[in-house]
Protein backbone atom coordinates (compact mmCIF):
# COMPACT_ATOMS: atom_id res chain seq x y z
CA UNK A 1 0.00 0.00 0.00
CA UNK A 2 1.10 3.52 -0.81
CA UNK A 3 1.28 4.45 2.71
CA UNK A 4 2.99 1.91 4.39
CA UNK A 5 6.50 1.96 5.13
CA UNK A 6 9.08 0.67 3.44
CA UNK A 7 11.00 -0.16 6.42
CA UNK A 8 14.17 -1.58 4.84
CA UNK A 9 14.87 1.11 2.17
CA UNK A 10 14.69 3.67 4.99
CA UNK A 11 16.64 2.10 7.42
CA UNK A 12 19.09 1.74 5.12
CA UNK A 13 18.64 5.05 3.69
CA UNK A 14 19.26 5.65 7.64
CA UNK A 15 21.92 4.22 8.04
CA UNK A 16 23.94 6.89 6.03
CA UNK A 17 25.40 9.20 7.64
CA UNK A 18 22.00 11.88 7.30
CA UNK A 19 24.12 14.95 6.71
CA UNK A 20 26.22 13.49 4.36
CA UNK A 21 22.88 12.11 2.56
CA UNK A 22 21.45 15.54 3.23
CA UNK A 23 24.41 17.34 1.74
CA UNK A 24 23.85 15.74 -1.37
CA UNK A 25 20.47 16.93 -1.72
CA UNK A 26 19.78 19.02 -5.02
CA UNK A 27 17.66 21.95 -5.38
CA UNK A 28 14.51 21.73 -6.98
CA UNK A 29 13.88 25.13 -8.97
CA UNK A 30 10.43 26.97 -7.60
CA UNK A 31 10.35 29.22 -10.72
CA UNK A 32 11.40 32.07 -8.70
CA UNK A 33 14.91 32.59 -10.03
CA UNK A 34 15.89 34.85 -7.50
CA UNK A 35 14.58 32.04 -4.65
CA UNK A 36 16.34 29.85 -6.71
CA UNK A 37 19.44 31.72 -6.57
CA UNK A 38 19.44 32.31 -2.64
CA UNK A 39 18.40 28.83 -1.82
CA UNK A 40 21.34 27.25 -4.36
CA UNK A 41 19.02 25.88 -6.78
CA UNK A 42 16.31 25.68 -5.32
CA UNK A 43 13.78 23.85 -2.33
CA UNK A 44 15.48 20.55 -1.13
CA UNK A 45 14.56 17.63 -3.66
CA UNK A 46 12.44 14.66 -2.36
CA UNK A 47 11.86 16.96 1.14
CA UNK A 48 9.10 18.91 3.10
CA UNK A 49 9.77 22.60 2.44
CA UNK A 50 8.00 24.55 4.65
CA UNK A 51 7.27 28.71 3.45
CA UNK A 52 5.64 30.70 6.24
CA UNK A 53 3.84 34.14 6.72
CA UNK A 54 0.93 36.32 7.61
CA UNK A 55 -1.99 36.96 5.44
CA UNK A 56 -1.50 38.96 2.19
CA UNK A 57 2.48 37.95 2.67
CA UNK A 58 2.33 36.07 -0.96
CA UNK A 59 2.79 32.76 0.11
CA UNK A 60 -0.18 31.28 -1.73
CA UNK A 61 1.21 33.19 -4.85
CA UNK A 62 4.55 31.41 -4.28
CA UNK A 63 3.38 28.12 -4.00
CA UNK A 64 1.50 28.43 -6.91
CA UNK A 65 4.37 29.80 -8.97
CA UNK A 66 5.99 26.62 -7.44
CA UNK A 67 3.28 24.16 -8.85
CA UNK A 68 2.74 26.03 -12.28
CA UNK A 69 6.24 26.51 -12.91
CA UNK A 70 6.27 22.41 -12.79
CA UNK A 71 3.53 21.92 -14.23
CA UNK A 72 5.01 24.21 -17.63
CA UNK A 73 8.39 22.15 -17.61
CA UNK A 74 6.07 19.25 -18.20
CA UNK A 75 6.33 17.86 -14.32
CA UNK A 76 3.06 16.22 -13.53
CA UNK A 77 2.53 18.21 -9.83
CA UNK A 78 -0.45 17.81 -7.15
CA UNK A 79 -1.46 20.31 -5.09
CA UNK A 80 -3.41 20.05 -1.86
CA UNK A 81 -5.53 22.89 -0.55
CA UNK A 82 -6.47 23.45 3.30
CA UNK A 83 -7.75 26.75 2.81
CA UNK A 84 -8.83 27.88 -0.29
CA UNK A 85 -11.17 26.82 -3.00
CA UNK A 86 -9.46 24.86 -6.12
CA UNK A 87 -11.35 27.24 -8.44
CA UNK A 88 -9.88 30.28 -6.33
CA UNK A 89 -6.74 29.15 -6.65
CA UNK A 90 -6.79 28.47 -9.91
CA UNK A 91 -7.80 32.09 -10.68
CA UNK A 92 -5.49 33.36 -8.27
CA UNK A 93 -2.86 31.34 -10.80
CA UNK A 94 -4.34 33.01 -14.03
CA UNK A 95 -3.75 36.26 -12.14
CA UNK A 96 -0.28 35.45 -11.75
CA UNK A 97 -0.11 34.57 -15.57
CA UNK A 98 -0.49 30.75 -15.12
CA UNK A 99 -2.15 28.66 -17.45
CA UNK A 100 -3.35 26.52 -14.66
CA UNK A 101 -6.81 25.68 -15.96
CA UNK A 102 -5.22 24.34 -19.37
CA UNK A 103 -3.04 22.31 -17.17
CA UNK A 104 -5.59 20.94 -15.07
CA UNK A 105 -7.85 19.89 -17.98
CA UNK A 106 -5.11 18.28 -19.38
CA UNK A 107 -4.71 15.65 -16.64
CA UNK A 108 -0.75 17.09 -15.61
CA UNK A 109 -1.98 18.41 -12.52
CA UNK A 110 -4.30 17.94 -10.30
CA UNK A 111 -5.77 20.00 -6.80
CA UNK A 112 -6.97 18.11 -4.56
CA UNK A 113 -9.94 20.04 -1.98
CA UNK A 114 -8.72 19.01 1.30
CA UNK A 115 -10.73 21.74 3.46
CA UNK A 116 -12.47 20.72 6.41
CA UNK A 117 -16.25 19.62 6.32
CA UNK A 118 -17.16 22.20 9.62
CA UNK A 119 -20.52 19.91 9.72
CA UNK A 120 -17.95 17.33 10.73
CA UNK A 121 -18.33 16.01 14.39
CA UNK A 122 -15.34 14.73 16.53
CA UNK A 123 -17.16 11.99 18.60
CA UNK A 124 -13.99 9.92 20.48
CA UNK A 125 -10.16 10.27 20.06
CA UNK A 126 -7.67 8.79 17.73
CA UNK A 127 -7.94 10.63 14.68
CA UNK A 128 -6.11 9.68 11.98
CA UNK A 129 -4.47 11.30 8.97
CA UNK A 130 -3.61 8.15 6.42
CA UNK A 131 -6.92 9.03 4.70
CA UNK A 132 -5.19 12.76 4.06
CA UNK A 133 -1.88 11.05 2.88
CA UNK A 134 -3.86 7.94 0.85
CA UNK A 135 -5.70 10.57 -1.32
CA UNK A 136 -2.34 12.50 -1.68
CA UNK A 137 -0.55 9.23 -2.71
CA UNK A 138 -3.16 8.35 -4.97
CA UNK A 139 -2.71 11.42 -6.86
CA UNK A 140 0.63 11.23 -7.28
CA UNK A 141 0.97 7.76 -8.16
CA UNK A 142 -1.96 8.38 -10.46
CA UNK A 143 -0.03 11.36 -12.17
CA UNK A 144 3.50 9.93 -11.63
CA UNK A 145 4.03 13.21 -10.21
CA UNK A 146 7.13 14.08 -8.01
CA UNK A 147 6.22 17.94 -7.25
CA UNK A 148 3.74 18.47 -4.04
CA UNK A 149 2.15 21.52 -2.71
CA UNK A 150 0.30 21.69 0.57
CA UNK A 151 -1.46 24.97 0.74
CA UNK A 152 -2.27 26.22 4.26
CA UNK A 153 -1.50 23.08 6.16
CA UNK A 154 -2.80 24.96 9.60
CA UNK A 155 -6.59 25.09 7.98
CA UNK A 156 -6.09 21.53 9.74
CA UNK A 157 -6.55 22.92 13.30
CA UNK A 158 -9.51 24.05 12.70
CA UNK A 159 -10.88 20.89 12.20
CA UNK A 160 -8.63 18.61 14.85
CA UNK A 161 -8.35 21.44 17.43
CA UNK A 162 -9.10 18.77 20.21
CA UNK A 163 -7.22 16.41 19.14
CA UNK A 164 -3.74 15.86 20.65
CA UNK A 165 -2.30 13.36 18.24
CA UNK A 166 -2.12 15.62 15.61
CA UNK A 167 1.42 16.69 16.05
CA UNK A 168 2.19 12.82 15.92
CA UNK A 169 0.39 12.72 12.82
CA UNK A 170 1.39 15.63 11.02
CA UNK A 171 5.17 14.07 12.08
CA UNK A 172 4.17 11.11 10.21
CA UNK A 173 2.63 13.09 7.31
CA UNK A 174 6.42 14.79 7.10
CA UNK A 175 7.95 11.78 7.13
CA UNK A 176 5.87 10.31 4.70
CA UNK A 177 6.86 12.62 2.27
CA UNK A 178 10.32 12.23 2.73
CA UNK A 179 9.83 8.85 2.10
CA UNK A 180 8.17 8.89 -1.11
CA UNK A 181 10.89 11.13 -1.94
CA UNK A 182 8.23 13.95 -3.00
CA UNK A 183 9.76 17.59 -3.43
CA UNK A 184 6.93 19.32 -0.66
CA UNK A 185 6.42 22.94 -0.60
CA UNK A 186 4.08 23.39 2.54
CA UNK A 187 2.42 26.34 3.34
CA UNK A 188 1.25 27.55 6.55
CA UNK A 189 0.24 30.82 8.51
CA UNK A 190 1.22 32.91 11.37
CA UNK A 191 -2.26 33.48 13.41
CA UNK A 192 -2.70 30.37 14.88
CA UNK A 193 1.30 29.57 15.76
CA UNK A 194 0.38 26.55 14.21
CA UNK A 195 3.99 25.79 12.60
CA UNK A 196 5.79 26.14 16.10
CA UNK A 197 3.22 24.69 18.02
CA UNK A 198 3.37 21.15 16.25
CA UNK A 199 7.47 21.97 15.81
CA UNK A 200 7.28 21.81 12.20
CA UNK A 201 9.92 24.34 11.96
CA UNK A 202 12.64 22.97 14.29
CA UNK A 203 12.23 19.37 13.99
CA UNK A 204 10.24 18.70 10.57
CA UNK A 205 10.70 20.94 7.93
CA UNK A 206 14.20 20.37 5.82
CA UNK A 207 14.02 23.46 4.81
CA UNK A 208 12.04 26.86 6.66
CA UNK A 209 11.16 30.01 4.48
CA UNK A 210 9.87 33.07 6.15
CA UNK A 211 7.53 36.08 4.83
CA UNK A 212 6.43 39.10 6.27
CA UNK A 213 5.88 42.68 5.36
CA UNK A 214 7.21 45.78 6.86
CA UNK A 215 6.40 49.02 6.55
CA UNK A 216 9.40 51.33 6.27
CA UNK A 217 8.79 55.18 5.85
CA UNK A 218 5.50 54.68 5.44
CA UNK A 219 5.80 52.36 2.60
CA UNK A 220 5.22 48.68 2.59
CA UNK A 221 8.04 46.31 1.07
CA UNK A 222 7.60 42.46 1.02
CA UNK A 223 10.66 40.30 2.56
CA UNK A 224 11.43 36.82 2.17
CA UNK A 225 14.38 35.35 4.49
CA UNK A 226 15.78 32.14 4.65
CA UNK A 227 15.79 30.37 8.19
CA UNK A 228 16.50 26.76 7.30
CA UNK A 229 17.78 24.56 4.68
CA UNK A 230 19.36 21.31 5.20
CA UNK A 231 21.78 20.14 2.93
CA UNK A 232 22.60 23.10 1.11
CA UNK A 233 23.82 27.04 1.77
CA UNK A 234 21.93 30.03 1.82
CA UNK A 235 21.70 33.52 2.03
CA UNK A 236 20.97 34.89 5.53
CA UNK A 237 19.70 38.39 4.45
CA UNK A 238 16.06 39.57 4.20
CA UNK A 239 15.06 39.64 0.74
CA UNK A 240 13.06 42.18 -0.54
CA UNK A 241 10.78 40.80 -3.22
CA UNK A 242 8.02 42.18 -5.40
CA UNK A 243 4.04 40.22 -5.79
CA UNK A 244 1.71 41.38 -8.44
CA UNK A 245 0.08 40.85 -12.07
CA UNK A 246 3.75 39.70 -13.61
CA UNK A 247 3.96 37.53 -10.51
CA UNK A 248 6.22 36.92 -8.23
CA UNK A 249 9.90 38.85 -8.44
CA UNK A 250 13.32 38.60 -6.17
CA UNK A 251 16.43 40.15 -7.17
CA UNK A 252 18.73 37.85 -8.17
CA UNK A 253 21.74 38.43 -5.80
CA UNK A 254 25.16 39.51 -7.28
CA UNK A 255 27.21 39.59 -4.57
CA UNK A 256 30.57 41.63 -5.38
CA UNK A 257 31.70 39.29 -8.42
CA UNK A 258 31.94 41.16 -11.74
CA UNK A 259 31.75 38.29 -14.69
CA UNK A 260 30.97 40.59 -17.91
CA UNK A 261 34.31 40.30 -20.10
CA UNK A 262 35.18 43.69 -20.48
CA UNK A 263 34.83 44.88 -23.86
CA UNK A 264 36.87 46.96 -25.89
CA UNK A 265 33.90 48.60 -27.93
CA UNK A 266 32.69 51.72 -27.67
CA UNK A 267 29.08 53.86 -27.70
CA UNK A 268 29.06 57.14 -29.29
CA UNK A 269 27.63 59.48 -26.37
CA UNK A 270 25.70 61.25 -29.51
CA UNK A 271 27.66 64.11 -28.73
CA UNK A 272 30.51 64.52 -30.73
CA UNK A 273 32.61 66.75 -28.48
CA UNK A 274 31.98 64.68 -25.16
CA UNK A 275 33.31 61.60 -27.78
CA UNK A 276 36.23 63.62 -28.57
CA UNK A 277 37.13 64.42 -24.89
CA UNK A 278 36.37 60.77 -24.44
CA UNK A 279 39.33 59.78 -26.03
CA UNK A 280 37.10 59.97 -29.61
CA UNK A 281 35.35 56.78 -29.69
CA UNK A 282 33.11 57.39 -26.73
CA UNK A 283 32.46 54.78 -23.20
CA UNK A 284 33.44 51.57 -23.69
CA UNK A 285 29.91 49.15 -23.64
CA UNK A 286 29.41 47.60 -20.78
CA UNK A 287 30.18 50.44 -18.57
CA UNK A 288 28.68 52.41 -16.11
CA UNK A 289 28.28 56.13 -16.63
CA UNK A 290 26.89 59.14 -14.40
CA UNK A 291 26.07 62.53 -15.06
CA UNK A 292 25.53 64.71 -12.21
CA UNK A 293 24.31 68.40 -12.01
CA UNK A 294 22.02 70.63 -10.52
CA UNK A 295 18.61 71.17 -11.79
CA UNK A 296 18.64 72.87 -15.91
CA UNK A 297 22.26 71.78 -16.46
CA UNK A 298 20.62 69.42 -19.47
CA UNK A 299 21.26 66.08 -17.70
CA UNK A 300 18.08 64.68 -19.20
CA UNK A 301 19.38 66.06 -23.03
CA UNK A 302 22.37 64.55 -22.78
CA UNK A 303 21.01 61.23 -21.61
CA UNK A 304 18.37 61.26 -24.50
CA UNK A 305 21.02 62.08 -26.77
CA UNK A 306 23.19 58.87 -26.11
CA UNK A 307 20.23 56.92 -25.95
CA UNK A 308 19.33 58.41 -29.65
CA UNK A 309 22.84 57.23 -30.50
CA UNK A 310 22.54 53.95 -29.04
CA UNK A 311 19.85 52.84 -31.04
CA UNK A 312 21.02 54.50 -34.29
CA UNK A 313 24.01 52.20 -33.80
CA UNK A 314 21.34 49.10 -33.88
CA UNK A 315 21.40 48.83 -29.79
CA UNK A 316 18.04 48.26 -27.67
CA UNK A 317 17.76 50.70 -25.11
CA UNK A 318 15.58 50.90 -22.00
CA UNK A 319 14.86 54.16 -20.71
CA UNK A 320 13.74 54.56 -17.23
CA UNK A 321 12.21 58.30 -16.37
CA UNK A 322 11.38 58.73 -13.18
CA UNK A 323 10.38 63.02 -13.28
CA UNK A 324 9.33 62.77 -17.17
CA UNK A 325 6.41 61.08 -18.89
CA UNK A 326 6.88 59.77 -22.28
CA UNK A 327 5.32 62.61 -24.37
CA UNK A 328 6.34 65.22 -22.07
CA UNK A 329 10.46 64.07 -22.34
CA UNK A 330 10.01 63.48 -26.13
CA UNK A 331 8.42 67.09 -26.65
CA UNK A 332 11.52 68.57 -24.03
CA UNK A 333 13.68 67.00 -26.63
CA UNK A 334 12.09 68.16 -29.75
CA UNK A 335 13.75 71.58 -28.65
CA UNK A 336 17.45 70.74 -29.15
CA UNK A 337 16.67 68.15 -32.25
CA UNK A 338 16.15 64.84 -30.96
CA UNK A 339 13.30 62.85 -32.45
CA UNK A 340 13.36 60.04 -30.05
CA UNK A 341 9.96 58.76 -31.60
CA UNK A 342 11.30 57.31 -34.18
CA UNK A 343 12.89 54.76 -31.94
CA UNK A 344 9.94 54.34 -30.46
CA UNK A 345 7.06 51.51 -31.46
CA UNK A 346 4.20 51.28 -33.01
CA UNK A 347 5.76 53.68 -35.67
CA UNK A 348 9.17 53.97 -35.12
CA UNK A 349 12.16 51.21 -34.86
CA UNK A 350 11.34 49.67 -31.20
CA UNK A 351 14.85 50.21 -30.34
CA UNK A 352 13.84 52.48 -27.72
CA UNK A 353 11.45 51.44 -24.45
CA UNK A 354 10.01 53.99 -22.49
CA UNK A 355 9.46 53.43 -18.89
CA UNK A 356 8.16 56.02 -16.93
CA UNK A 357 8.19 55.02 -13.40
CA UNK A 358 6.67 58.08 -11.66
CA UNK A 359 4.72 56.43 -9.34
CA UNK A 360 5.50 58.36 -5.80
CA UNK A 361 4.17 55.89 -3.11
CA UNK A 362 6.40 53.15 -4.34
CA UNK A 363 9.32 52.61 -2.50
CA UNK A 364 13.11 52.18 -3.04
CA UNK A 365 13.10 48.82 -3.02
CA UNK A 366 9.97 48.27 -5.20
CA UNK A 367 11.61 50.89 -7.89
CA UNK A 368 14.39 48.66 -8.26
CA UNK A 369 12.91 44.81 -8.33
CA UNK A 370 11.05 46.51 -11.47
CA UNK A 371 14.22 48.35 -12.92
CA UNK A 372 15.12 44.73 -12.44
CA UNK A 373 12.84 43.16 -13.96
CA UNK A 374 11.92 45.39 -16.73
CA UNK A 375 15.84 44.71 -17.77
CA UNK A 376 15.84 40.94 -17.32
CA UNK A 377 12.89 40.62 -19.70
CA UNK A 378 13.96 43.43 -22.19
CA UNK A 379 17.54 42.36 -22.01
CA UNK A 380 18.73 45.96 -23.42
CA UNK A 381 22.21 46.79 -24.14
CA UNK A 382 21.96 50.10 -22.88
CA UNK A 383 19.90 51.50 -19.32
CA UNK A 384 19.24 55.31 -18.34
CA UNK A 385 18.04 55.42 -15.36
CA UNK A 386 17.20 59.55 -15.41
CA UNK A 387 17.49 60.88 -12.52
CA UNK A 388 18.97 57.72 -10.91
CA UNK A 389 18.84 59.91 -7.72
CA UNK A 390 14.97 60.10 -7.63
CA UNK A 391 14.98 56.72 -6.38
CA UNK A 392 15.88 58.10 -3.00
CA UNK A 393 17.75 60.24 -0.88
CA UNK A 394 20.46 57.58 -0.31
CA UNK A 395 21.97 59.48 2.59
CA UNK A 396 18.87 59.09 4.37
CA UNK A 397 18.42 55.42 3.17
CA UNK A 398 21.83 53.54 3.38
CA UNK A 399 19.72 50.30 1.79
CA UNK A 400 18.83 52.90 -1.15
CA UNK A 401 22.80 53.13 -2.01
CA UNK A 402 22.96 49.30 -1.12
CA UNK A 403 19.97 48.55 -3.70
CA UNK A 404 21.67 51.05 -6.61
CA UNK A 405 25.04 49.60 -6.22
CA UNK A 406 23.10 46.42 -6.44
CA UNK A 407 21.50 46.97 -9.46
CA UNK A 408 24.78 48.60 -11.38
CA UNK A 409 26.56 45.49 -10.41
CA UNK A 410 23.70 43.53 -12.19
CA UNK A 411 23.79 45.43 -15.03
CA UNK A 412 27.71 45.81 -15.22
CA UNK A 413 27.53 41.66 -14.89
CA UNK A 414 25.68 41.47 -17.78
CA UNK A 415 27.55 43.38 -19.80
CA UNK A 416 24.76 46.40 -20.11
CA UNK A 417 25.58 50.01 -20.20
CA UNK A 418 24.19 51.85 -17.74
CA UNK A 419 23.78 55.73 -17.92
CA UNK A 420 22.51 57.67 -14.69
CA UNK A 421 21.53 61.21 -14.27
CA UNK A 422 21.85 62.33 -10.59
CA UNK A 423 20.14 65.54 -10.02
CA UNK A 424 22.53 67.85 -7.54
CA UNK A 425 20.33 69.81 -4.89
CA UNK A 426 21.47 73.26 -5.18
CA UNK A 427 22.68 72.91 -1.33
CA UNK A 428 24.98 70.17 -2.23
CA UNK A 429 27.69 72.46 -3.77
CA UNK A 430 27.88 70.42 -6.23
CA UNK A 431 29.00 67.69 -4.57
CA UNK A 432 26.92 63.85 -4.98
CA UNK A 433 25.24 62.46 -2.29
CA UNK A 434 24.93 59.16 -4.08
CA UNK A 435 28.09 57.75 -3.16
CA UNK A 436 27.86 55.08 -5.82
CA UNK A 437 31.24 56.45 -7.16
CA UNK A 438 33.11 53.22 -6.47
CA UNK A 439 31.36 51.62 -9.41
CA UNK A 440 30.90 54.75 -11.70
CA UNK A 441 33.38 54.33 -14.98
CA UNK A 442 32.89 57.72 -16.22
CA UNK A 443 31.58 60.55 -14.62
CA UNK A 444 30.43 64.00 -15.90
CA UNK A 445 29.16 66.49 -13.89
CA UNK A 446 27.32 69.64 -15.13
CA UNK A 447 27.77 72.82 -13.99
CA UNK A 448 25.69 75.81 -14.14
CA UNK A 449 27.51 79.34 -13.91
CA UNK A 450 26.44 82.80 -13.79
CA UNK A 451 28.50 85.61 -14.71
CA UNK A 452 28.25 89.31 -15.83
CA UNK A 453 24.55 88.05 -16.27
CA UNK A 454 25.31 85.31 -18.35
CA UNK A 455 24.58 81.91 -18.01
CA UNK A 456 27.46 79.37 -18.90
CA UNK A 457 27.10 75.90 -18.91
CA UNK A 458 30.16 73.86 -18.01
CA UNK A 459 30.97 70.24 -18.37
CA UNK A 460 33.49 68.28 -16.34
CA UNK A 461 34.90 65.02 -17.03
CA UNK A 462 35.33 63.73 -13.63
CA UNK A 463 36.78 60.17 -13.89
CA UNK A 464 37.18 57.87 -16.94
CA UNK A 465 38.53 54.61 -16.26
CA UNK A 466 40.61 53.11 -19.09
CA UNK A 467 39.88 55.99 -21.59
CA UNK A 468 42.38 59.30 -22.04
CA UNK A 469 40.83 62.30 -21.02
CA UNK A 470 40.86 65.60 -21.47
CA UNK A 471 40.97 67.41 -18.08
CA UNK A 472 39.82 70.78 -19.28
CA UNK A 473 36.62 72.15 -18.09
CA UNK A 474 34.57 73.19 -21.06
CA UNK A 475 31.75 75.05 -22.06
CA UNK A 476 28.49 73.89 -23.97
CA UNK A 477 25.67 75.46 -25.32
CA UNK A 478 22.03 73.47 -25.56
CA UNK A 479 21.29 74.27 -29.18
CA UNK A 480 18.04 73.70 -31.34
CA UNK A 481 20.83 70.94 -33.50
CA UNK A 482 21.50 69.81 -30.36
CA UNK A 483 24.26 69.73 -27.35
CA UNK A 484 27.83 71.43 -28.69
CA UNK A 485 30.67 71.67 -26.76
CA UNK A 486 33.14 74.44 -27.17
CA UNK A 487 36.23 75.22 -24.89
CA UNK A 488 35.62 77.34 -22.24
CA UNK A 489 34.89 81.29 -23.11
CA UNK A 490 37.68 82.20 -20.39
CA UNK A 491 40.52 80.60 -18.95
CA UNK A 492 41.67 80.12 -15.44
CA UNK A 493 38.02 80.34 -13.72
CA UNK A 494 37.28 78.50 -10.85
CA UNK A 495 35.11 75.67 -10.15
CA UNK B 1 -38.06 0.07 3.25
CA UNK B 2 -37.74 3.76 2.63
CA UNK B 3 -36.40 4.80 6.07
CA UNK B 4 -33.78 2.53 5.99
CA UNK B 5 -30.49 3.96 7.27
CA UNK B 6 -27.69 3.45 4.83
CA UNK B 7 -24.36 4.43 6.31
CA UNK B 8 -20.55 3.92 5.25
CA UNK B 9 -17.59 3.74 7.67
CA UNK B 10 -14.19 4.81 6.48
CA UNK B 11 -11.09 3.19 7.88
CA UNK B 12 -7.43 3.23 6.81
CA UNK B 13 -6.25 -0.19 7.45
CA UNK B 14 -7.14 -2.22 10.46
CA UNK B 15 -5.65 0.09 12.93
CA UNK B 16 -7.03 -0.29 16.40
CA UNK B 17 -9.09 2.89 16.04
CA UNK B 18 -10.68 1.12 12.99
CA UNK B 19 -11.59 -1.71 14.78
CA UNK B 20 -13.12 0.18 17.96
CA UNK B 21 -15.25 2.68 15.47
CA UNK B 22 -16.69 -0.44 13.80
CA UNK B 23 -17.65 -2.13 16.81
CA UNK B 24 -18.93 1.05 18.33
CA UNK B 25 -21.29 1.56 15.30
CA UNK B 26 -22.26 -1.96 14.68
CA UNK B 27 -23.60 -2.17 18.83
CA UNK B 28 -25.05 1.24 18.82
CA UNK B 29 -26.67 0.60 15.37
CA UNK B 30 -27.66 -3.08 16.91
CA UNK B 31 -29.70 -0.76 19.72
CA UNK B 32 -31.04 1.23 17.75
CA UNK B 33 -32.49 -0.56 14.64
CA UNK B 34 -32.23 -4.34 16.59
CA UNK B 35 -31.47 -6.59 13.50
CA UNK B 36 -28.51 -6.14 10.86
CA UNK B 37 -31.50 -5.84 8.14
CA UNK B 38 -32.72 -2.71 8.94
CA UNK B 39 -29.63 -0.79 8.40
CA UNK B 40 -27.24 -0.40 5.45
CA UNK B 41 -23.55 -0.11 6.89
CA UNK B 42 -21.00 -0.87 4.79
CA UNK B 43 -17.15 -0.58 5.87
CA UNK B 44 -14.36 0.95 3.29
CA UNK B 45 -10.78 0.62 3.53
CA UNK B 46 -9.77 3.81 1.84
CA UNK B 47 -6.26 2.30 1.53
CA UNK B 48 -7.79 -0.30 -0.82
CA UNK B 49 -9.83 2.20 -2.83
CA UNK B 50 -8.20 5.81 -2.31
CA UNK B 51 -10.57 7.41 -5.07
CA UNK B 52 -13.60 7.29 -2.70
CA UNK B 53 -11.54 8.95 0.17
CA UNK B 54 -10.97 11.61 -2.52
CA UNK B 55 -14.73 11.62 -3.74
CA UNK B 56 -15.90 12.13 -0.25
CA UNK B 57 -12.67 14.31 0.82
CA UNK B 58 -12.01 12.50 3.68
CA UNK B 59 -9.12 13.73 5.84
CA UNK B 60 -9.57 11.79 9.18
CA UNK B 61 -10.09 8.21 10.04
CA UNK B 62 -12.60 6.38 11.04
CA UNK B 63 -15.33 8.62 9.87
CA UNK B 64 -19.03 6.89 9.15
CA UNK B 65 -21.39 9.29 7.08
CA UNK B 66 -24.92 8.78 6.90
CA UNK B 67 -25.89 8.90 3.25
CA UNK B 68 -29.30 8.39 4.15
CA UNK B 69 -32.17 9.44 5.03
CA UNK B 70 -31.21 13.24 4.54
CA UNK B 71 -29.43 15.42 5.51
CA UNK B 72 -25.81 13.79 5.39
CA UNK B 73 -24.15 13.28 7.94
CA UNK B 74 -20.21 12.87 8.66
CA UNK B 75 -18.94 12.26 12.47
CA UNK B 76 -15.08 11.28 12.54
CA UNK B 77 -13.17 9.41 15.49
CA UNK B 78 -13.32 5.83 17.02
CA UNK B 79 -16.99 6.95 18.02
CA UNK B 80 -16.93 5.73 21.56
CA UNK B 81 -18.54 8.99 22.26
CA UNK B 82 -22.27 6.96 22.41
CA UNK B 83 -24.30 10.13 22.32
CA UNK B 84 -22.34 12.45 20.35
CA UNK B 85 -22.58 9.72 17.56
CA UNK B 86 -26.40 9.57 17.87
CA UNK B 87 -26.81 13.06 17.81
CA UNK B 88 -24.05 13.73 15.06
CA UNK B 89 -25.38 11.20 12.74
CA UNK B 90 -29.12 12.49 13.45
CA UNK B 91 -30.30 9.02 14.59
CA UNK B 92 -33.02 7.93 16.63
CA UNK B 93 -31.76 6.38 19.87
CA UNK B 94 -34.87 3.48 20.93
Amino acid sequence: MMVERDSSATEQARGEDPEARRKATPGVPTGIEGLDFILDGGIPAGQPTLLRGGPGSGKTAIALTFFCYGLGQGEPSVLATFDESPEALTRHAEALGFPLRQYLDQGQGRILDMRPDRSELIAGEALELTALLARIGHALDALGANRLVLDAIDGMDESFRLDNSLRAELTRVFEWIRERDTTTLITSGEETDFSRRYGLEEYIADCVILLKQELKQRRMTRLLRILKRRGGGHGTNEFPFLLDQEGVFLSPVTGTRLEARPSSERHSTGIAGLDTMLGGGGPYRGSALMLSGQSGTGKTTFAAAFADAACRAGDQVLYLSFEEATEELLRNQRSVGLELSEHLEPHGSGRLVFEPLLAVELGWEEHLLRVMRAVQSQQPAVVVLDPASALGDPSEDQQGKEMLLRLFYMLKRQGVTVLATELLPDYSGGVSTMDVSSIIDVWIKLIRAEDDGNLHRLLNLVKARGLPTSDEIQEFYLTADGVRITEPSRKGRQY
Amino acid sequence: MSEQPVLRLYIAGRTPAADRAIRNLEELLKDAYGDEASYDLEVVDILERPQLAEDERILATPVVIKKLPPPVRRVVGDLSEREKVLVGLDLQDS
